[in-house]
């Protein structure tokens, strides 16, 4: 009787406890026609809890035709569970200067458990030379 | 004993529970980790999402550089608002705006009724047309949708924007930006 009162209590602890677990599976092409530029990135982490649940998997930029600076942040989800945050680009121009900018939103983002997943920006102006991605981890 | 103990002890822990949730004013950023989230409106943040996407699709785009004479000259013409709210469409729109001024790619046609008096003025006395026809002008729609199962419901708020040559008499870009938000009451934080 005991050892039946136990067996669906864990049942049901498990139950609980992999709610919520939803991963991704992901196919692609294996031979990559394009050619990523990635940058050697410097990164400052002051909340290793989202580090190890939402990584930094690196960091790739093209300049557009336009002139503007397009940064894309390979993310991946150590997790098996659904990840919240917040993101938020900074740029600088050839002085280092903070360029002030309207559409530096800070955005909401969410990943899947195992997901990788890809967050871009586009440079606010062609005087924008270097850039800053900001990450916090949600409530 | 024990209760002068425990009594202590309990409204410690209690104090400590409570002191994350005061709830003095204070200032806050748009788009911070507190934002209010609310299931029947659309919040300030979300504009900024929107116009933030609207305006990377377009500068990555490149339709604004296609002009003769760069920067572009824009004018912003109707955004429809079919959403149970009301909403002043420049929340979205002055951000786009802003934003394409600062990249140095388009200039909004203005609309402050001195400067165009101005502008007639001097056009008058000089005998000679010195207004610019847009090159493009922007147009949109907000629509929401509303699901509902039991007690929980998602609102999704779609944000519509077209780049319009008028000279051409077609749309040389478009986006779109769906906001959904889920749960069964409005809360803080996302």
């Amino acid at each position: 009787m005991k050892t039946a009162k136990l067996f669906f209590l864990a049942l049901a602890g498990s139950a609980l406890a992999l709610a919520g677990c939803t991963t991704v599976n992901s196919v692609e092409n294996a031979q990559k026609e394009g050619q990523r530029n990635m940058v050697s990135d410097q990164r400052v982490i002051t909340d290793p809890s989202l580090n190890r649940k939402v990584a930094i998997v690196g960091v790739n930029t093209a300049m557009l035709p336009t002139g503007l600076l397009k940064v894309q942040v390979e993310l991946e989800n150590h997790t098996r569970s659904l990840q919240r945050f917040l993101y938020h680009f900074e740029w600088f121009d050839a002085n280092g200067m903070q360029v002030n900018n309207i559409i530096s939103a800070s955005v909401p983002e969410q990943i899947e458990g195992k997901e990788s997943k890809m967050i871009f920006s586009i440079a606010p102006n062609p005087s924008c030379k270097d850039f800053r991605v900001k990450f916090i981890e949600a409530n | 004993m024990k209760n002068k103990i425990l009594l202590p002890l309990i409204a410690a822990a209690a104090a400590a529970l409570f002191t994350g949730c005061a709830t003095d004013a204070h200032y806050v950023q748009t788009g911070d980790k507190e934002q209010i989230v609310s299931l029947n409106q659309i919040n300030i943040q979300d504009y900024a999402n929107a116009a933030n996407d609207a305006v990377k699709d377009l500068l990555q785009s490149g339709a604004l550089d296609k002009v003769a004479n760069p920067p572009a000259l824009l004018e912003l013409s109707r955004i429809v608002n079919n959403t149970s709210q009301q909403v002043d469409t420049d929340l979205l729109t002055k951000k786009i705006s802003i934003a394409l001024l600062q990249s140095g790619k388009a200039q909004t046609k203005t609309v402050d009724r001195k400067a165009v008096g101005y502008q007639q003025e001097n056009e008058f006395m000089n005998d000679q047309k010195t207004t610019r026809l847009p090159d493009f002008t922007l147009s949109g729609k907000i629509i929401e949708t509303v699901d509902r199962a039991g007690s929980t419901r998602r609102t999704t708020y779609s944000f519509q924007l077209s780049l319009n040559d008028p000279k051409a008499g077609v749309q040389v870009w478009e986006g779109e930006k769906e906001i959904g938000k889920q749960g069964t009451r409005n809360t803080v934080g996302f």
